[in-house]
């Protein structure tokens, strides 16, 4: 989880993603934020991350990310 | 006996919403059937009357929209067999062996699902632009004297083909995606396809939202019932007393682009955005009016857009479905294609957080508004009004690292009402100018518009017989402008989330039904469907 908060804070700092749970609707992120984001997580973790997968619920929480990563490592 | 009518269909007698065989007919009749059928024969009731509607507006091409479900429905099992193989092949095998066996099932998934959306774009390209694209070929032979043309076939057209065909994409990516199920019930498919309030113009439904719903339709309530048609008599208002009031204003400085001045074409291109905006959402209104009576909840297609504080986001509250439509089958898949992916992580190394990401989201918008300018309409001056947008849009993210700073220096407070109310106007102006050039005759024209609005920006025109010439009169005009006022109202009220619908609700029934008299009467005394008045067609029925 630390090393998803860092490349989160890299991406756009500023913003408590410890506890924020709007990320996407709360506008804390944006799309080119997600476009950077879906680049650096399937580098970091040797995943891919389809198209269908970026909906808000999936975004708006780093525990959600993290929760997609998890799902995602365990269908590769 | 002639017999032609069982292959062309009414045509326009049917496909606006507020047509009187519509309301006074066809609607009537449906839901007095669909109310005395037993519960469980209900959802085939729906599907009759989807077909029945169809085959009246637009005859023997009700096959078309069948086959299109048959489609749909057999590259769903396909790509669900293949999905279960995969399921099968994959099982117990090790993790290093299964990434390569997963690709090479996913290889052949990709291919089904290229297969499928090819069948059904390249349906809708043939039908909907080759008279467009071979036109501009010939154009270009011409220009360089070759003697060859090609041959320009005429199609006829489905009606709501643009919509129908994006749904039927959306099916078959969902089921690749595993995001649904694929369905192994035709009707339920061909419901789906075809529900007959949302066939004509939209709103886009995904099979996620409106599948079920439509298979499990039940008894008519009461509420949704007086719910749905005060919307339907609000989409009525909006559609009879302001955009067909103003149409023929809109009509006469459109198609004359050199007989007026700036300050007439200006009115026109004002009137022609609160048209545009009266008709489609007034025809929203009344579609998910329609459903609401069944019981069926549509996806909103409009959030009060002209609050919008930024071009980009009026896109987002002005024909969601579509907005998001594109967003989830363009925008995203090219952003996170792998080569775009490379192009992220590269430049966002040399250009930083904002503008890295920029280039691979520049490209993928790009894509996403040429699509949705050749998506309304097979014309040049569609492209220009998709460009057009591509470059605010990117122009906004380019120099919004610059505005933050700007701001500061200069002191404006960006939360105050002031600067709000400016970012609103501001949107306003640069949509309206989008949507002279959408409404122009070609982008000739629309130049012309534009241009003459700076270079005989006077007002004489408006001296005396100009509103005759027009085809209006003042009183349109007032009437009009009284509408949008109380639309506006509404709009603010629902901007702060009441909803009149609820409240009213709560009222009396005499104080309930003094309001609904009070605007039937209103659409009866103001509606633009008296001697001088030609019915307009619903505007996105076109496209």
């Amino acid at each position: 989880m630390e090393r998803l908060i860092e490349i989160l804070e890299d991406i756009q700092p500023d913003v408590d993603y410890k506890n924020c749970t709007d990320l996407i609707d709360g506008h804390f992120l944006n799309s080119l934020d997600i476009i950077s984001l879906i680049a650096e997580l399937e580098d970091e973790y040797d995943i891919t991350i389809p198209a269908i997968e970026i909906i808000p619920d999936n975004f708006n929480s780093a525990e959600r990310i993290m929760k997609m990563i998890e799902r995602l490592q365990e269908e590769d | 006996m002639d017999l032609s009518f069982l292959l062309a269909g009414t045509g326009k007698t049917m496909t606006s919403f507020f047509s009187m065989t519509y309301l006074f007919a066809f609607l009537p009749v449906c839901l007095i059937v669909y109310a005395v059928t037993p519960k469980k024969a209900k959802k085939y009731v729906l599907l009759a009357e989807s077909l029945l509607f169809f085959w009246l507006v637009s005859g023997a091409l009700v096959l078309y929209l069948i086959l299109s479900a048959v489609s749909v429905f057999c590259f769903g099992l396909w790509l669900d067999k293949l999905q279960q193989k995969q399921k099968t092949a994959l099982k117990g095998l090790p993790k290093e062996e299964k990434k390569a066996a997963k690709q090479k099932h996913l290889r052949k998934q990709r291919a089904v699902l290229a297969l499928g959306v090819l069948i059904h774009i390249g349906m809708l390209l043939v039908l909907k632009y080759s008279e467009f694209f071979l036109g501009n070929i010939n154009s270009i032979l011409s220009a360089f004297n070759c003697p060859f043309r090609m041959y320009i076939p005429k199609f006829i057209m489905p009606v709501g083909i643009s919509f129908f065909t994006l749904q039927a994409v959306s099916y078959i990516t969902d089921v690749y995606h595993g995001l649904i199920a694929a369905d192994r019930n035709f009707p339920r498919i061909l419901l789906f396809m075809s529900f007959f309030p949302q066939i004509v113009e939209g709103p886009i439904c995904r099979y996620g939202q409106t599948a079920e719903q439509l298979w499990n339709v039940g008894q008519i309530k009461y509420r949704s019932l007086t719910f749905g048609l005060q919307r339907i008599l609000f989409g009525m208002m909006k559609k009879i007393v302001v955009a067909d009031r103003l149409d023929p204003l809109v009509k006469k400085v459109f198609d004359e682009p050199n007989s007026f001045d700036g300050g007439v074409i200006i009115l026109a291109a004002v009137c022609y955005t609160v048209q545009l905006y009266m008709d489609f959402s007034g025809s929203m209104d009344a579609v998910l009016g329609t459903a609401e009576i069944f019981g069926v909840k549509l996806p909103e297609n409009f959030q009060r857009p002209f609050f919008s504080r930024s071009v980009s986001e009026f896109w987002k509250r002005w024909h969601i479905t579509l907005g998001a439509w594109f967003k989830d089958y363009i925008f995203y898949p090219v952003t996170s294609s792998k080569r775009m992916k490379n192009l992220t992580s590269s430049a966002r190394k040399k250009l930083g957080n904002h503008y890295g990401p920029l280039a691979a989201g520049g490209i993928a918008l790009f894509c996403v508004w040429w699509c949705n300018g050749l998506w309304h309409g097979a014309g040049w001056n569609f492209i220009f009004f998709g460009m057009y947008h591509f470059v605010l849009i990117l122009s906004g993210n380019l120099i919004e690292p610059l505005v933050k700073p700007i701001n500061n220096k200069l002191h404006i407070k960006t939360d105050s009402a002031g600067y709000k109310v400016f970012q609103i106007i501001r949107t306003t102006i640069l949509v309206i100018i989008g949507e002279l050039f959408f409404r122009a005759n070609g982008i000739a024209s629309g130049m012309q518009l534009f241009g003459r609005i700076f270079s005989d920006l006077t007002f004489r025109s408006f001296d005396g017989g100009l509103l005759y010439r027009l085809g209006v009169d003042r009183y349109d005009l007032i009437i009009a402008a009284v509408t949008v006022v109380i639309v506006f109202i509404i709009s603010i009220l629902n901007e702060k989330c009441i909803s009149i619908r609820e409240a009213l609700e709560k009222k009396s029934l005499v104080f309930r039904w003094c309001i609904l008299y009070v605007l039937i009467l209103y659409i009866v005394v103001f509606g633009a469907y008296s001697f001088g008045y030609i019915p307009v067609d619903p505007m996105y029925a076109q496209f």
